[in-house]
């Protein structure tokens, strides 16, 4: 059987090559900004939704059942002096309802995955910003409470060693604190992808760190043995043998200029623009949503 | 019902009213324009073709400290400008207090006409000292309750300056005019220049700057401190012997949604936001998370957080006091963290919570939006008036090397504010730059070594086992005011107008006089009980026996009937009264050594002019060098002795007679005479865009253009 974190990282490479080959036409040279980068990719992701929609879906029995409501609907308006009438009407609204819902839960389950993708992939490449030179930045390590060595009380926060490449400075010791995580108080020289080295129990580990405007594609902010290595294809997921939990490094949220920056500002645009592109562009491509 | 100044708990009022503001301020602007435009206005193109001017307002420099300073050849700058221009003394305001003389400076007036006398006034009613700029009534019913729920109503505070600013003429007249810092402009006066409020504007608590202060250490008596004492336990989590996390919370604003406008926060009245300290079992480190949610004993997402080291400052510190639940209301506040001892005691002070720029809780920019576009540039900066840690020292829980740490991440913050404003200064700009580098400094470190008379004897608060350092400081903000100059003017127009002004000098206090002791023992003002001495005035006076008394730094009052609530002096012995005390006060000696205290006692009807006379103290007492109130007498306690050695806390002063203390005057340009004013530097700025001095300005320009 595949190691899950196998096949997360497996998972984040493919889409990682796959936008690659997808941003590739576009390369550098566009200077634009990144919030266009944002605007379209959503935009991008609505239409392919939308055609994804239109042949995954029962598109007859979703005209049928959306017919069905607004009769009921219109039964309502028309006797509402009934009583009786009302409830049976309000109750087949609430069947339609849930048949409605039935039909979409098809295409949903077919496009959450791909939609997953591109989201993650929208906020890798664009929610953050390398560190600048010079800037401060915190690297902060938690022990794997489960990892056996951790557990026994062998490795302690105070046994985890930090080794720095050159360009980058410790501007204090660490604090280790009493749920096991580690931080430092790093600062880079030099721009670049420094990498980070971190020794427990005689395995180490590599962080990498972005520095500067020539920093790659996708930021790299959290190596981790959790399911959240899914969030982060930046970097590979921790090693299954590391007595360590997570790495990370916390970057600043990226410039996108009138578009609300960060994970969540990246979640939220996306929403809102692939669903206002699905529903605007629903008549062009003969859709019933 | 309404009373004297509350709390100030502007922010939900500021967010309630921001969109009407902002309407009736376009409503203004469109007027104006129109106005403009259909005069064809000829002070608009005259202001338009002038080549500018820029203003560096540097509070407290002394002009005999200065001409040693340039004499020794340790401020270069400063000896070119006044060898290319013109360097004089600059008459302050009487009495030349910050506030009052940049109000004379900001509105052209004398306090007769603007209406600050002192950094307190005296409430009529009460006879209990009130902030001078805040206004005097507030309605304390205007709110609603719902369910427990308090929402207010009432207006938000305004400034209780009175007249024009002088930025708001030059706005009308076309001049881009950027105003910085400006002291005694908090509450900001609606305006669409572009200004930032300075010295007086309060922390996210509403008060000039309450520190908070950490620790595990007992301390037996907390009455005194000027600061929010926070007991903490170094909490043992991993069971190792060894003290490990610090579970707290920093006080921000009032609960504005729990208190009525009157009511006056204390206690559990404040929100509140999570701070949760690790410290390293080895070294003498902490992690500080600041802001979030307190999960199994973590913050697993601070909104901020900072590595420390003893005696490192952190950057600002961002946090959330949630003011409405489910994230409906939160004020952002910001903090700078200093830890002072990690072991054995646990030892950290927090600054004064002050509004975070990028979404101010209540308004210290105009327009509104200011503050957030200044942050666009900036990034945080102190949005509290005086930032300077002054009350830590005065409360003995900073020594000097804490203090002058303090005070350079103050002026790193200046400094990078004053770049932006060059940067953005064109020919044909105003732009007013307030630098508090001397000032403070000088209150809190003469004692160590005098700089303007450096043989004179030692002072009665020197500290011989102090390092000389400390002696040297105030030298030393000199020469770095000398460097920013050279900065500035590399980086000016050449033919643009370019003022260097200060409010007032500075002198020696080594004595502080109890001048509400003086009156008791001379008979102006009565105790209820004999008993009570030392007690504050307003609530131990006998008033129906007493004449007079002293509120702030330099005023005293008639108790005078008709104006104070419990008035006995009628308005026909009025001026005899004064005359009296005026005499008696000028003859007043020190019984140490004989010296005269007084310079010059003066009767405000005879110096101040304007429509805010009235409400002036009766008598502005001008001390003499190494004299000034108490700090005890400026809030209306009556101690048992008349005048006693100065020796801790505010060691230098100008809180004196304006002669004792004249600023400085540097122009790049050389001036005819001398002998200019505050109020002359308005005229001027106003008369080099070729505008007229607005309505109850006094001042004449000391420039023919």
């Amino acid at each position: 059987m595949i190691p899950l974190l196998t096949l997360f990282a497996a998972v984040n490479d493919f889409f990682s090559a796959v936008f690659g080959v997808l941003l590739a036409p576009f390369g550098e040279e566009l200077d634009w900004s990144a919030w266009v980068d944002v605007t379209l990719w959503s935009v991008a992701g609505g239409i392919v939704a939308l055609i994804v929609y239109k042949y995954v879906s029962n598109q007859k029995g979703i005209e049928k059942t959306k017919n069905q409501i607004k009769v009921h609907l219109l039964e309502i308006r028309l006797f509402k002096e009934d009583i009786l009438s009302v409830f049976a009407a309000t109750g087949k609204i609430l069947v339609k309802n849930a048949l409605y819902i039935g039909h979409n839960l098809l295409p949903v389950a077919v496009m959450l995955g791909p939609m997953l993708a591109i989201m993650i992939q929208l906020v890798a490449l664009y929610a953050w910003e390398p560190s600048e030179t010079g800037s401060e930045q915190l690297l902060k390590v938690a022990l794997d409470a489960e990892h056996p060595a951790v557990a026994s009380g062998e490795i302690r926060p105070t046994d985890v060693e930090l080794l720095l490449p050159d360009g980058v400075r410790q501007l204090s010791p660490p604090v280790r604190t009493a749920h096991g995580q580690i931080v430092w108080k790093l600062q880079a020289d030099t721009a670049g992808e420094h990498v980070l080295r971190l020794v427990a129990g005689g395995i180490t580990v590599e962080k990498r760190w972005a520095v500067g405007p020539d920093a790659p594609t996708r930021v790299p902010v959290m190596r981790t043995k959790t399911w959240e290595s899914l969030l982060y294809p930046g970097e590979d997921p921790m090693p299954a043998d590391a007595p360590l939990l997570s790495a990370s490094v916390a970057y600043s949220s990226r410039d996108l200029g009138w578009m609300p920056g960060g994970e969540l500002g990246i979640l939220m645009m996306f929403f809102a623009l692939s669903l206002g592109a699905g529903i605007a562009l629903k008549g062009v491509f003969k859709v019933t949503l | 019902m309404t009373r004297r100044t509350p709390p100030r708990r502007d922010a939900l009022r500021t967010a309630l009213r921001a969109a009407v503001r902002t309407t009736l301020r376009a409503a203004v602007v469109l007027a104006a324009a129109v106005t403009l435009l259909g005069a064809g206005n000829e002070s608009a193109s005259d202001a338009a073709a002038a080549p500018g001017v820029f203003v560096l307002g540097i509070d407290g420099m002394d002009p005999v400290i200065l001409q040693r300073k340039m004499d020794e050849g340790s401020m270069p700058h400063f000896k070119k400008l006044a060898a290319q221009g013109t360097f004089q003394n600059l008459g302050t305001s009487n009495p030349p207090q910050s506030p009052v003389a940049w109000s004379n400076f900001v509105t052209g007036m004398n306090p007769g006409g603007h209406g600050i006398f002192d950094f307190l006034h005296r409430d009529p009613a009460t006879g209990m000292p009130i902030d001078s700029a805040m206004p005097k009534e507030v309605d304390c019913e205007a709110y609603i309750e719902l369910f427990g729920w308090v929402l207010p109503t009432g207006d938000p505070a305004e400034n209780n300056r009175v007249g024009t600013p002088f930025w708001d003429v030059l706005h009308e007249a076309g001049v881009t005019t950027e105003v910085y810092r400006m002291p005694g402009n908090y509450p900001p006066t609606p305006s669409e220049a572009l200004t930032l409020s300075g010295m007086g504007t309060v922390d996210m608590r509403g008060t000039a700057g309450t520190y908070t202060w950490f620790t595990d250490e007992i301390m037996f008596d907390s009455s005194g401190l000027k600061a929010d004492y926070q007991p903490i336990t170094v909490d043992d989590l991993d069971g190792d012997g060894v003290g490990d996390t610090v579970y707290t919370a920093l006080k921000g604003a009032p609960d504005v949604f729990h208190l009525r406008p009157c009511d006056f926060p204390s206690g559990d009245d404040f929100l509140s936001a999570n701070i949760l300290v690790h410290i390293d079992p080895e070294q003498d480190v902490v992690w500080i998370k600041a802001g979030g949610d307190l999960e199994n004993g973590d913050i697993a997402m601070p909104q901020s957080e900072a590595i420390l080291r003893v005696g490192e400052w952190s950057d600002w510190l961002e946090m959330d006091f949630e003011a409405l639940p489910m994230g409906m209301m939160n004020l952002t506040g910001m903090a700078r963290f200093y830890v002072k001892s990690v072991r054995p005691d646990f030892v950290m002070y927090a600054s004064p919570v002050n509004v975070a720029p990028a979404v101010p809780a209540q308004p210290v920019t105009t327009p509104d939006d200011a503050a957030e576009r200044l942050h666009e540039h900036l990034g945080n900066f102190f949005t509290q008036g005086m930032p300077e840690e002054t009350n830590a020292l005065s409360d003995g829980l900073f020594d000097e090397d804490d203090y002058i740490s303090q005070v350079a991440v103050v002026h790193a913050d200046g400094d990078a504010m004053l770049d932006l404003a060059v940067d953005r200064f064109d020919r044909g700009d105003m732009t007013f730059m307030y630098l508090s580098d001397i000032d403070l400094q000088c209150h809190m470190l003469w004692r160590h070594h005098d700089p303007k008379y450096p043989q004179a004897p030692r002072h009665p608060g020197y500290d011989p086992m102090a390092p000389p350092r400390w002696g040297q400081a105030i030298d030393g903000y000199y020469e770095r005011v000398d460097a920013t100059l050279g900065r500035v003017r590399e980086r000016l127009p050449e033919d643009a107008l370019f003022v260097v002004m200060s409010d007032h000098g500075f002198q020696p206090q080594t004595r502080k006089v109890h001048l509400n002791a003086w009156l008791r023992d001379e008979g102006y003002l009565v105790l209820k009980d004999d008993l009570h001495v030392g007690a504050k005035a307003h609530h131990d006076v006998d008033w129906s026996k007493t004449r007079a008394y002293g509120v702030g730094f330099n005023g005293l009052y008639l108790n005078l009937s008709g104006r104070e609530t419990n008035g006995i002096v009628s308005a026909a012995d009025a001026a005899a009264l004064v005359d009296e005390l005026v005499t008696k006060l000028e003859a007043l000696q020190d019984p140490k050594n004989g010296r005269s205290m007084v310079k010059r006692a003066a009767r405000s009807a005879d110096i101040y002019s304007g429509s805010q006379v009235d409400a002036a103290p009766d008598i502005i007492v001008g001390f003499d060098k190494d004299y000034g109130c108490s700090d005890d007498s400026t809030l209306g306690a009556t101690p048992a002795e008349i005048v006693e050695d100065n020796t801790r806390g505010f060691t230098g002063s100008h809180l004196m007679a304006p002669e004792v203390v004249p600023g400085v005057l540097l122009v790049n340009r050389k001036l005819g005479r001398d002998g200019h004013d505050l109020t002359d530097v308005t005229a001027t700025i106003l008369h080099h865009f070729g505008l007229p001095t607005a309505d109850g300005m006094v001042g004449a320009s000391f420039i023919d253009n």
